[in-house]
């Protein structure tokens, strides 16, 4: 990742802007939503290999402002919704998308497919994604060969 | 399969807040473009956006799905992030989508 760094303030100009929007692990929430009501039903479980993928993430970018690459200017989370019609379409997407990272554990399943079965015929399913955007300066060209030499 | 990806427009509206398309005539960068699902909402904003991603039929998908008014300003390209095959301050921005 690093290296991808390196290559990303090479090909911007002095004083570039690198935007890096991600999703961040923290055991997302899932809800039941109705236009009427809301209902936590749990959250879901973060994996080892998705934790270290962000944390490896977070190394990278920490090193690249320390050595003077990019500089911080501004740090937001936001939510970013997936909805599904119902639980099993939620529990499919995520065995087939997301299972190197996060999975289901059976409760919260259980949870979901109970409030879901009880709750509006408009109800759906919903995980909140937590994002991080980060907007990064890049430094001046006599700072990017002075951490070169 | 019925799935809604980000209805209320959250990654939109941050990511115009944050990237500030407005103030500039931009030539954009996107790493890890997929099948374009998030050039479209900004690239028509650039003066150019060439997005990259490591996966073929993803950029495949993007390219048929690309918007007519978009065939001049967004290009896809199958690259690393790891070796860009560009020259040097090529860019004016970069936008790393999900891809670290």
């Amino acid at each position: 990742m690093v290296h991808a760094l390196d290559e990303i303030r090479r090909v911007l100009v002095d004083g570039g802007i690198m935007i890096d929007m991600r999703p961040i692990l923290d055991g997302w929430p899932i809800e039941v939503t109705s236009a009427r009501s809301s209902r936590g039903t749990g959250r879901v479980q973060d994996l080892p290999p998705g934790i270290a993928d962000d944390n490896a993430a977070n190394q990278s970018i920490a090193q690249a402002e320390q050595d003077g690459w990019f500089i911080r200017q501004d740090e937001a989370f936001f939510p970013f919704v997936y909805s599904w019609d119902t639980p099993s379409e939620m529990e499919e997407w995520i065995e087939e998308e997301w299972e190197d990272f996060i999975r289901l554990e059976e409760a919260t399943k259980q949870a979901t497919r109970s409030a879901w079965a009880s709750a509006d015929a408009d109800a759906r399913v919903q995980v909140n994604v937590k994002m991080l955007i980060t907007r990064w300066r890049v430094a001046a060209q006599n700072l990017k060969a002075a951490s070169r030499s | 399969m019925t799935i809604q990806k980000d209805r209320e427009g959250n990654e939109k509206k941050h990511l115009h807040k944050f990237a500030d398309f407005a103030t500039s005539r931009t030539r954009v960068l996107e790493i890890g473009c997929g099948e374009g699902r998030l050039t479209w909402q900004y690239a028509r904003e650039t003066r150019s956006t060439i997005a990259i991603d490591i996966d073929a039929d993803s950029l495949r998908v993007a390219t048929i799905d690309r918007p007519s008014d978009l065939e001049n300003k967004a290009h896809f390209s199958l690259a690393k992030s790891e070796q860009l095959p560009f020259s040097k301050e090529s860019f004016d921005m970069a936008i790393l989508a999900w891809s670290f």
